[in-house]
């Protein structure tokens, strides 16, 4: 279906077709309880749609100005269970070792399973200075 | 994983770069920032699968590109925890309010509605009945709550806030086909948002028990399984639009099963055929705690749906067989659904005079080999971590050489018996469906 047809039926601008921000939609027109039907034929549809509360918006921590003398956490969240997946991290840490040698690097396999926080792990991090964190690996 | 990663960089103030596969990594930059987190989070994409992978591909995907900017993947890590945060990244509070959506949709031909109601994902792909304001007025007669009774409020894909009404649940049930009469067991149904969703073929499986199934006309006999019930199939299909609409489950966007699962047209929507269970046997419902004459709906997860095949022989007991289709399951749970004529003759000939007696002889005599429980990534990826901390018997069950043969069902409580059908076969299936939620319907009345 076209999209200017669909966004015309649920009472959007067709504006809206060429593509907007996230944030930016126009409010599209909300039909009238009490509108007569266009012409014989039309009818009139409650709409099913849910409206999504949007989240409050949390600003990232600021970023490092070099890697050179951190120390970078590389924590397998343990997709796939069993320590699967700490070959990514091996290898991240040899890609470190040959090409930023300045970088220290520490593995850690997150506890729990992968759908469980790990809050120890995140202190433990911060006291002992981490300064960044490669998380993952997530499918 | 966006969650653990926001809560390093807030609490802790530690930047973070998440690698995430590019099968999902679009959920974690998209719909799971926009609408759970908050937080815009640096993520990187690996090639999809990696699980399962050599070393050697493994290290190919470390030192080729990022699927998501296209840069060297460490180069783009190193940019996600060097490069100086953008406008957007710094942004905090609440953002501009998402756009409500209109109560009514402006006026239009049937087929065009249809159409864009498969455009919004708002079906199963097969028309719906479109819900004018008569039609949900009169859906509405069916229950005593207000339309704009709030049924839920974090109803979204991982508890993201949907907040939905009763008025919205009446306009899916009348686009789902649905009578009056069935609002409760559907608002009953809806209050169980959000589903389960994976990667995986996940689906849900709803078991009715209660005075309600009489009072809606509930198939718990002959056919009960297949499409021969308006409120069996209406249910069950209110179910999947429930889950498109209100969760806001859409495929590529909120949620990526690779397969998905046939089963999702339908739930397995059925009602326990409580009249003919063997008399010492009690229904689902009271044995998770309701009383016999509440109206409940039981929400079941899982993945596998075996079939008996054929009837009950003689010469080899039925539990044999159910024990050996069992050890195909993952181990973590299992439900059975049999005709009467199996409970039957389990309980007359067999002296299983209890579902949990029956229960509790597959948990000792279902058998498989310890690599072939680990070989299931959902057991390695939720009870493998478990063992690897000490838990029994998993810790136990690591050590194992591959070919020890463990008894998976080790706890009884996670076997349950459902019996629904029409005493024409003595068949059953064996499923891996566990029970999630049981809620009452009267409730929603």
């Amino acid at each position: 279906m076209d999209r200017r047809k669909v966004l015309a039926l649920l009472g959007a601008s067709p504006v809206l077709a060429a593509g907007t921000p996230a944030f930016a939609r126009t409010a599209p027109k909300a039909a009238s309880k009490h509108a007569p039907a266009m012409s014989s034929g039309l009818v009139n549809s409650l709409n099913p749609a849910v409206t999504p509360q949007l989240p409050r918006r949390i600003p990232l921590a600021p970023r490092l100005d070099t890697l050179n003398g951190k120390t970078i956490y590389l924590v397998d969240t343990d997709w796939g269970g069993m320590g699967q997946n700490s070959v990514i991290q091996e290898e991240m840490q040899k890609w470190f070792a040959a090409n930023m040698p300045g970088v220290k690097t520490i593995i850690k396999v997150k506890k729990g399973n992968f759908v469980t926080d790990d809050p120890a792990l995140w202190k433990e991090i911060a006291d002992k200075e981490g300064d960044g964190v490669v998380l993952g690996v997530a499918g | 994983m966006s969650s653990e990663a926001g809560e390093i960089e807030q609490k802790y103030h530690i930047p973070v770069v998440a690698a995430a596969g590019s099968n999902v990594v679009s959920f974690g930059i998209g719909a799971n920032f926009k609408y759970n987190t908050g937080m815009p989070i640096r993520y990187v994409g690996v090639p999809f699968p990696f699980s399962g992978q050599p070393r050697s591909v493994l290290k190919g995907y470390v030192e080729g590109k990022d699927t998501v900017s296209g840069k060297p993947l460490m180069q783009a890590i190193v940019d996600g925890l060097t490069k100086p945060l953008t406008d957007e990244e710094k942004m905090s509070g609440i953002p501009p309010e998402s756009i409500p959506e209109p109560r009514l949709l402006a006026p239009a031909t049937e087929d065009d509605l249809q159409a864009l109601f498969k455009e919004r994902c708002w079906t199963d792909f097969n028309p719906v009945i479109i819900p004018t304001e008569e039609r949900v007025a009169a859906m509405l007669k069916g229950t005593s709550h207000k339309p704009d009774e709030i049924v839920k409020s974090a109803a979204g894909t991982f508890g993201t806030k949907r907040p939905f009404t009763v008025e919205k649940v009446a306009i899916v049930a009348v686009m789902a086909g649905a009578k009056p009469e069935y609002l409760p067991l559907i608002l009953a149904l809806s209050s169980m948002v959000p589903y389960q969703d994976s990667t995986t073929s996940i689906a849900q499986m709803l078991v009715v028990n209660g005075p309600i199934r009489k009072k809606i006309d509930m198939n718990s006999g002959l056919g009960a399984l297949g499409p021969n019930c308006d409120a069996n199939s209406v249910i069950g299909r209110s179910k999947t639009l429930i889950h498109k609409i209100i969760q806001g489950y859409d495929e590529g966007v909120t949620g990526f099963a690779s397969l998905s699962n046939p089963l999702r047209y339908d739930n397995l929507c059925l009602a326990e055929n409580e009249e003919e269970l063997p008399a010492t046997w009690d229904p689902l419902h009271v044995q998770l705690g309701h009383k016999a004459s509440d109206s409940v709906i039981t929400m079941f997860t899982g993945w596998n749906f075996i079939n008996s095949t054929g009837w009950v022989e003689t010469h080899y007991a039925p539990q044999n067989l159910m024990r050996d289709y069992m050890s195909s399951l993952s181990g973590m749970s299992a439900t059975l659904l049999m005709d009467p004529s199996v409970a039957e003759l389990l309980n007359n000939v067999q002296g299983f005079t209890t579902k949990a007696a029956l229960a509790e002889w597959l948990s000792q005599n279902v058998e498989k080999t310890a690599e072939s429980y680990w070989g299931n990534s959902i057991v390695s990826s939720m009870l493998g971590p478990l063992g690897e901390q000490g838990l029994e018997p998993y810790a136990g069950w690591r050590k194992l050489p591959g070919d020890s043969r463990i008894k998976p069902f080790n706890n009884a409580r996670n076997i349950r018996s459902v019996v629904v059908g029409g005493k024409t076969a003595s068949v059953w299936f064996a499923t891996d469906f566990m029970p999630e939620k049981s809620v009452s319907i009267d409730a929603w009345a």
